[in-house]
């Protein structure tokens, strides 16, 4: 009973303040520019907050379907450029060579804006489906890959001579020590990959798609501001998406690494 | 136990000299050492940094190998004996697993061997009792002191049933009132283990509490400098650390150090 009582009010009483604190300001600023400030098209500039929620509300599902379409390809781009980044950094630590043919290429990578590689890409698969899990996996591959490597690298020299002591071979090295101590790392990249994983879907469906959540965001765009408070709800969606995304990433880590010190109860063991 | 037995030491050192090269200069960590340790016997390298007494262990262990000269275990090289899994290795800080429980901490050397797992455990809960750790199986290794923790690292050396434990300072980050506590439990380990201890120190009282003989090592170059014979009666007991003997030890090994 007690930490729970703990919880809310040292963890949940502040957020729901900072949240609530958040929308009362914005639909103070939003009636302001309107009603007083009388600046041209105030309502673009800075909606009403209960009209961005009912948009929200009377386009749930709408906004569910296309938010699930973009999700879905998001998601396996994610899990692809995830697993293609996890090996590499594997490939990498086992050898000093692959590293040095590999890495000049995957920092140069990531100098080729998003925005310019998304329509080549879709001008060579001709596919929205194919180029959102591309994009998706294109961003997520360079943080995991980048983190991962970190994480094999961090193992203390003493742990890998107990481990040659025990006379282990290369497999069981990697199996029982240099993975599960490159977890806290692989997370670390998960997590910031998920939200972008997102945001590249999304910028994918900008560039011109059937589905997605990006697909009605600019739709409620050209549609001028009529639909503004429908172009700030799905603006909310993706925004959600990619909170949610960080969260399921974070979900998991405490799941799969539960001992990192970060988790451990504050003032120590018993 | 026959002749011909004894007549093989359990680790024999033979003109093992060891050279790192640095960028500058070439640095002779240790010259010219021979020695040999019987099996059963509890010994200690003793010496100031820079004398080459972890060199000496790591290079026991197979971690390192000599620049010129030969170490050798039972008769076999010392990768051989590393190969056949004769040695339990404790070193200064726990390095347990961070990711793993008190009991799979243990366990983890026998996972390598290739043991059932219900065998592995119960391996795992009668060393524990060895350490005086029972009831902390389920533990990670951050919830126990740095005391409990090196005990941990004890018994997951001892997993293996070594023939030889190599400790290299074990508890010099230890206070000294645990230090002392787990100087004697030590040994009442090792009278139920029996197997040969290489322990690793720079304190002149814990290498004359522990062993049987003291390796007095010098630095600059690092060289064995002076071997002691140990004379006090097995078991040890506390009182032991303040007798007239004991300080006639201390100011025989002092004296034994070259080079000041």
């Amino acid at each position: 009973m007690r930490p729970q009582a703990l919880l809310i009010r040292n963890k949940l009483i502040p957020l729901a303040v900072w949240v609530v604190g958040l929308l009362v300001v914005w639909e103070g600023l939003s009636w302001f520019l309107l009603h007083v400030a009388r600046v041209p098209l105030a309502q673009s500039r800075l909606p009403f907050v209960h009209q961005v929620a009912s948009a929200f509300w009377k386009y749930g599902h709408t906004l569910l379907k296309e938010g699930g379409v973009t999700i879905g390809n998001a998601a396996l781009g994610f899990l692809l450029g995830a697993a293609a980044g996890g090996l590499l950094a594997v490939l990498m630590s086992l050898s000093v060579w692959v590293e040095r043919l590999a890495f000049p290429y995957a920092v140069a990578s990531q100098m080729i804006p998003i925005l310019g590689l998304a329509p080549i890409i879709y001008g060579i698969v001709r596919d929205e489906q194919v180029s959102r899990i591309l994009i998706s996996g294109y961003i997520t591959f360079f943080p995991v890959a980048l983190n991962m490597l970190r994480g094999l690298r961090s193992v203390p020299a003493a742990s890998l001579e107990l481990m040659h002591s025990y006379a282990a071979k290369p497999w069981a090295v990697y199996w029982k020590v240099r993975l599960p101590a490159a977890l806290p790392g692989l997370f670390g990249g998960l997590k910031i990959a998920a939200p972008l994983a997102v945001t590249g879907a999304i910028l994918v469906e900008l560039m011109g798609a059937q589905h997605g959540v990006g697909v009605i965001m600019l739709r409620n765009l050209y549609y001028g501001p009529s639909h503004t408070y429908m172009f700030w709800a799905t603006v909310l969606a993706g925004a959600v998406m990619g909170i949610a995304s960080y969260l399921l990433m974070s979900l998991l880590e405490r799941l799969v690494s539960p001992w990192q010190p970060e988790f451990r109860p504050k003032g120590g063991g018993e | 136990m026959g002749l011909s037995v004894n007549s093989v030491p359990e680790i024999r050192f033979e003109g093992v000299e060891m050279k790192y090269r640095t960028a500058a200069a070439e640095v002779l960590a240790l010259q010219q050492v021979s020695l040999d340790i019987a099996q059963g016997e509890f010994v200690s390298l003793l010496g100031p940094s820079g004398c080459g007494k972890t060199t000496l262990l790591r290079l026991m262990a197979d971690l390192i190998q000599p620049t010129s000269g030969e170490v050798k275990v039972a008769g076999k090289s010392a990768r051989e004996a590393r190969l056949a899994r004769k040695y339990g290795i404790v070193f200064q800080s726990p390095v347990l697993y961070e990711w793993r429980k008190v009991k799979h901490n243990i366990t983890l050397p026998l996972e390598l061997m290739g043991m059932k797992k219900a065998m592995r455990e119960e391996k795992a809960m009668e060393l524990l009792e060895l350490v005086g750790l029972k009831g902390f199986e389920d533990k990670y290794p951050w919830q126990l002191s740095g005391g409990m923790q090196q005990r941990v690292a004890i018994a997951r050396a001892l997993s293996m049933e070594p023939e030889i434990l190599l400790m290299d300072e074990p508890f010099s980050a230890l206070d000294e009132f645990t230090r002392e506590r787990l100087n004697e439990e030590l040994l009442s380990i090792w009278a139920k283990v029996k197997n040969t201890v290489v322990f690793v120190t720079h304190s002149i009282p814990e290498s004359i509490f522990l062993s049987d003989r003291v390796f007095v090592l010098s630095p600059h170059p690092g060289r064995l400098s002076a071997v002691v014979d140990i004379p006090l009666p097995r078991p040890r007991t506390p009182e032991m650390r303040d007798s007239a003997e004991f300080f006639e030890l201390i100011a025989k090994i002092r004296g034994s150090f070259e080079g000041r």
